[in-house]
């Protein structure tokens, strides 16, 4: 192996000893290696810097619904337990919301077939229906979806049926909450 | 506590069904090929799109993975370049292979001294950003994968459909280019040619 050999790309299955035994013989490439050692440092904390970066989680909603629509809705995961709680604001509001929306005297009582037809919902999210004060705000920037617990109550006033035989006081979703901490629709699991 | 699962038992569970070990999966390792894909792209709206594809690969069940050739990880890193050659074939957004510089032999560049080593932490790591951002795609690649990633030779080697040796030879002359290219921005002109970069099918 010459020098030439070892820094350029070698397409054959060269052996790693090759490139030891070459390294350790050659004071050139021995230099040249070692101009690289603190850019290697450096790489490091720029590594570090960067490992807060990750992708957002519209993406991860994105693929819950793909992977739902493959495989069906599973039981709800003890682990996203943790996340019923940081949602529990924005799931306040949006009770809060579903309910006085209901309750305003102006507002057509909807029917189940037509569910709060506030908002055009684009395909991808024909399971998810647009909250009421959801409207005009951007299809797609920053949303998470987070499982939440809503009371029965504010979903049949809703004009939403029950749609299980269960007794229970509260009715499991899903919310897409938007970067301001806003839920812009839900979808009800039950 | 049990020992954390494995990416091939959470891809067994998750092509049973288990939403749940999909979403572990995700979690695990969706930052590093998000970041992968945000450095060799420059852009957030195609790193999320590919990190998407990527996945959405695994949702399908397309992604052809065999762990008789390496592991889920580099597997994820191989379709997300093959998604991100697609893009620069689209867009021809690729810094060009050519570095500069003729048939510079070595001894242009002995010096071993760190070249940011006056600057704060902040300025090194946006000097770095900024060279990282200027090697071309495949010297590029090797440096995210290896030093900012901290993927390892053989995975990398899976990732990039290349040798081991390939891997290691340009993950050193990508430093060397990094070092010369911080160099000459600390101190002005483009006075120290790169060693020539060679030709490669990959
Ligand atoms: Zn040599």
């Amino acid at each position: 192996m010459n020098c030439e050999d070892y820094w350029n790309d070698l397409t054959g299955p060269e052996p790693e000893v090759d490139f030891e035994a070459h390294l350790a013989a050659c004071p050139a490439c021995t230099a040249r290696y070692a101009a690289g050692r603190p850019v290697a440092a450096n790489l490091r904390l720029l590594a570090a810097d960067m490992k807060r970066v990750t992708a957002p989680p519209r993406v991860e909603a994105r693929l819950l619904r793909a992977y739902r629509e493959r495989y069906g809705q599973p039981v709800p995961p003890a682990r996203e337990l943790h996340r019923w709680w940081a949602a529990a604001a924005a799931v306040l509001l949006a009770a809060g919301a579903l309910w006085t929306g209901a309750r305003s005297p102006e507002r057509p009582r909807v029917a189940s077939n037509s569910p709060v037809a506030i908002a055009a919902v684009d395909e991808q999210d024909a399971a998810f229906v647009p909250l009421p004060n959801a409207a005009g705000s951007p299809q797609d920037d920053d949303v998470d979806l987070v499982r939440v617990e809503l009371p029965r109550s504010a979903v049949t006033a809703l004009g939403i049926p029950a749609t299980d035989d269960s007794d229970s006081a509260s009715v499991e979703a899903e919310v897409l909450v938007g970067p301001d901490g806003m839920a812009r629709a839900v979808r009800f699991l039950n | 506590m049990k020992p954390p699962e494995s990416d091939h038992q959470l891809f067994e569970r998750l092509r049973a069904g288990q939403e749940q070990a999909f979403l572990a999966l995700y979690q695990k390792r969706q930052p590093a090929l998000y970041r992968f894909a945000l450095q060799m792209s420059g852009s957030a709206s195609v790193a999320e799109d590919i990190t998407q594809d990527v996945f959405m690969a695994l949702v399908r069940d397309e992604c052809g993975y065999d762990p008789s050739r390496g592991s889920l990880a580099a597997y994820l890193f191989g379709i997300a370049r093959k998604l991100l050659l697609r893009q620069y074939e689209r867009r021809r957004s690729d810094v060009p292979v050519d570095t500069g510089g003729g048939e510079a032999g070595f001894a242009e560049l002995v010096d071993d001294a760190d070249p940011l080593a006056d600057l704060t932490t902040r300025e090194r790591v946006e000097a770095l950003r900024r060279a990282v951002a200027s090697l071309p795609r495949r010297y590029r690649e090797v440096v995210v994968l290896c030093d900012l990633e901290e993927v390892d030779y053989a995975e990398a080697a899976v990732a990039l459909g290349c040798p081991i040796g390939t891997v290691r030879s340009r993950l050193h002359r990508a430093r060397s280019m990094l070092a010369v290219k911080l160099r000459d921005e600390r101190h002005g002109g483009a006075s120290v040619p790169a060693w020539k970069a060679a030709r490669c099918a990959i």
